[in-house]
C-alpha cells in the first residue's frame, strides 16, 4: 500500500510540535545523552518483563529487541526527522501489528520510556530550569510524534486486515471491492 | 461487435415484459459490460452493487448448504432486482417492477443468461 510519508510528517509534526528548533535542541543534547541511553533501554525490559502480558511478546528475543531499542532511541537525538524518519516508524508500527502486539503496548511503552528519559534529563540539565524544561518538551514532541506514526500505522494494518477478512468471508474478489468502492467515490 | 450483441440480448429481455424497468451486464469483477438502463441510474453503481450482491450470494448459498447458487432477488416496495450468472464471468442484472410476474421474468432471465454466457 503507498502512503504519503510527506502529509504524514506534517502531521504529526503539527500534532506534536516537533518545530525545527526543538529537533536543533534533541540533537544538541543528543551528544551527552547518547552515551547515556543504554541504561534506560536496559531498566526499560528489566520493567517489562515484570509485566506479565508483556513477556509473551518477549520470550528469547529481549536482547535483539535492546539492540533495535537503543538504535531508536539514539535516532530521538540525532534526526533529522524527516519522511524516511516517518516512513521507519511506520514500519515499526507495522511490525508491531504482524506479531500481534495490543495496541496499548506502545502508548504504555512509550510513556514508560518518556519517565526514564525525564529522569535523565533532570539528572542531567537540572540545574538550568528553563533548558531542563525545553529539553523535556522537545522529547515530548519527539516520542509524541513517533508514537502517532506508529498508531497511523496500526490503523491502517488493522483496516486492511478487517478488510481480507470481509473478502474472505463475502466470497468478493479484490478487484470486485475497488470497483465498488469506485462507484461510491463520492459518499 | 459483442456489446452490441449484448445490448441486443438486453433489449430483447427488456421488451419481452413491460414489467421489466432495466438490464445489465456485467463482469463478476463489478465493471459493466453492457446495459439498458433509465437515465436516472448510475451503471458504475448498478454494476459494482450487482456483483458484490451475487457475490455475497455465492457466499451464503455455500455457506448455508444451499447447493450451487442460480439467482438472486432482492424485492423492495419499489420493485424487484433479479441478479443470475450469465456463465461463470459475468452476472446479469434485471430491475423490474413491484407488481411483476415473476415466473415469466425466470423464465426470460434464464433465456437471456444462457445466450450472454454463450456470447462471451
Amino acid at each position: 500500500m503507498s502512503y504519503d510519508f510527506d502529509k504524514l510528517t506534517s502531521y504529526g509534526k503539527s500534532f506534536s510540535e516537533l518545530t525545527p528548533e526543538r529537533e536543533a535542541l534533541l540533537i544538541e543534547v543528543g551528544k551527552e545523552i547518547k552515551p547515556k541511553l543504554a541504561s534506560i533501554t536496559e531498566d526499560f525490559y528489566q520493567y517489562l518483563l515484570t509485566i506479565p502480558e508483556a513477556t509473551t511478546f518477549l520470550g528469547g528475543r529481549v536482547e535483539s529487541l535492546k539492540k533495535t531499542h537503543i538504535l531508536w532511541m539514539e535516532g530521538l537525538f540525532t534526526g533529522p526527522f524527516d519522511k524516511a524518519y516517518t516512513e521507519h516508524m511506520y514500519k515499526v508500527g507495522d511490525v508491531h501489528v504482524k506479531v500481534k502486539l495490543p495496541v496499548e503496548f506502545m502508548a504504555g511503552a512509550m510513556t514508560l520510556i518518556n519517565q526514564r528519559l525525564t529522569a535523565l534529563i533532570v539528572e542531567t540539565y537540572g540545574h538550568d530550569k528553563d533548558y531542563c524544561a525545553q529539553v523535556l518538551t522537545a522529547i515530548s514532541a519527539v516520542t509524541g510524534m513517533s508514537l502517532l506514526m506508529m498508531q497511523q500505522s496500526y490503523q491502517a494494518s488493522t483496516l486492511l486486515e478487517e478488510l481480507e477478512k470481509f473478502l474472505k468471508i463475502s466470497g468478493m474478489s479484490r478487484a470486485l471491492f475497488t470497483n465498488l468502492a469506485t462507484a461510491y467515490r463520492d459518499i | 461487435m459483442r456489446s452490441d450483441m449484448l445490448v441486443s440480448i438486453l433489449s430483447d429481455l427488456n421488451g419481452a415484459s413491460a414489467d421489466i424497468e432495466a438490464t445489465a451486464v456485467i463482469s463478476t469483477d463489478g465493471l459493466t459490460m453492457a446495459s439498458v438502463l433509465p437515465a436516472s441510474m448510475d451503471e458504475d453503481r448498478v454494476g459494482a452493487m450487482s456483483a458484490a450482491m451475487l457475490s455475497l450470494g455465492d457466499r451464503t448459498a455455500q455457506e448455508l448448504a444451499r447447493g450451487e447458487l442460480e439467482q438472486v432477488l432482492i424485492k423492495g416496495d419499489s420493485g424487484y432486482v433479479l441478479m443470475a450468472y450469465a456463465g461463470k464471468e459475468a452476472v446479469l442484472t434485471v430491475l423490474a417492477k413491484p407488481n411483476a410476474k415473476l415466473g415469466l421474468i425466470f423464465l426470460d432471465v434464464k433465456r437471456a443468461a444462457s445466450s450472454i454466457a454463450e456470447l462471451l
